[in-house]
């Protein structure tokens, strides 16, 4: 791989691996050290990535191992400190409806946060990035029918959760 | 409409929609016009629709990672330059050594061995001169050497007598 590859291949991907870092670690500045330490991964081991066909699968495990080492080295939970900001960019909205939007999403985002590691990283990858189920196996090394548990298991804690908050309201 | 949405919505809860039809989901969710009852689910797809947006907000970050990658390349051509630089430094020395040992091999010959004449005749002189010295010598040497012949001489004088003593022991 040349430096022209990598700007127009690897780091595009930039994003989409904080994003999957983010909901590791639910802290931004952690997340884009991950990404920076993946990416500079990538380019001192680009000898080896000739080999690898599906680059951004490769990537996208990188970041959930380095993402789970710092956890560990931390030995915290990802749901110690959660400082997502939202702004909800709707248009048509009065303010007093932005602010309930924005105050439910940041309750479905703890929502997500409290589900267990594997569940919250299928979830992620499934309904945020749109991975198929072959491409989640692959970066979550684990089989496609632990993938399906993990994500039957998710969207049915969120659904109940979702209609508890609707029945007792927010 | 909602009819369908609903049917993919229990599709959506039971995992079995295709990511086509999550998406469908996704755009109907994002859009406006969603019902009342549907409005925590619609939370929740309006969520994962912000999420994708987040990104990496450090302005410089493609900087900083470029900066922290590239000097690898730049290394490379660094490393090439200090080797290029080594052999040329031992190339250097080399040739220095060559020039100083060849400025003292000639400092060592004395200065008369170095064409000092540049008129013919003044050289034919010198030369003449220089082989006449040779000549004189070598005759002093001649004369000197002739007085050697004397050992000689004493020699067969001793060999002489001890041949005359011997002769008259066997006469006794």
């Amino acid at each position: 791989m040349n430096l022209e590859a990598f700007e127009n291949r690897v780091l595009p991907s930039k994003n989409k691996l904080f994003r999957f870092a983010l909901r590791l670690l639910n802290n931004a500045e952690e997340a884009e050290d991950v990404v920076q330490e993946v990416l500079i991964k990538v380019w001192n081991g680009r000898a080896a990535m000739d080999q690898i066909n599906n680059w951004e699968a490769w990537c996208m495990r990188l970041t959930k191992n380095l993402s789970l080492d710092r956890l560990r080295a931390q030995k915290r939970k990802a749901t110690d400190s959660i400082e997502v900001g939202f702004e909800v960019k709707q248009e048509g909205l009065s303010p007093h409806e932005k602010a309930e939007i924005t105050e439910s999403m940041q309750q479905v985002n703890k929502l997500i946060a409290s589900l267990p590691e594997k569940q919250r990283q299928v979830m992620h990858l499934r309904d945020v990035e749109g991975y198929s189920y072959n491409e989640i196996v692959e970066i979550m090394e684990i089989d496609m029918n632990q993938v399906k548990v993990s994500l039957f298991r998710a969207r049915s804690a969120v659904r109940e959760k979702l209609i508890k908050i609707n029945a007792y309201g927010l | 409409m909602d009819s369908k949405i609903e049917q993919l919505l229990e599709k959506y809860w039971k995992c079995e929609t295709s990511l086509e039809e999550e998406k469908e989901l996704k755009d109907y969710f994002n859009g406006n016009d969603v019902p009342e009852d549907l409005k925590e689910t619609a939370i929740l797809f309006k969520y994962f629709a912000e999420q994708k947006k987040l990104g990496v907000s450090k302005i410089d970050f493609d900087k900083t990672v470029r900066a922290k990658a590239v000097p690898v390349e730049k290394g490379r051509v660094i490393r090439m330059i200090f080797t290029t630089a080594k052999i040329a430094a031992g190339v250097l020395v080399l040739v220095a050594a060559a020039y100083l040992v060849r400025q003292e091999i000639r400092k060592s010959y004395p200065e008369e061995v170095v064409d000092t004449y540049s008129d013919p005749q003044l050289a034919f002189e010198e030369t003449k001169k220089a082989l006449m010295m040779i000549s004189k010598t070598f005759g002093k040497a001649k004369q000197e050497a002739g007085k050697i012949t004397v050992f000689n001489e004493a020699e067969e004088i001793i060999q002489k007598g001890v041949a005359k003593d011997d002769d008259e022991k066997i006469e006794i």
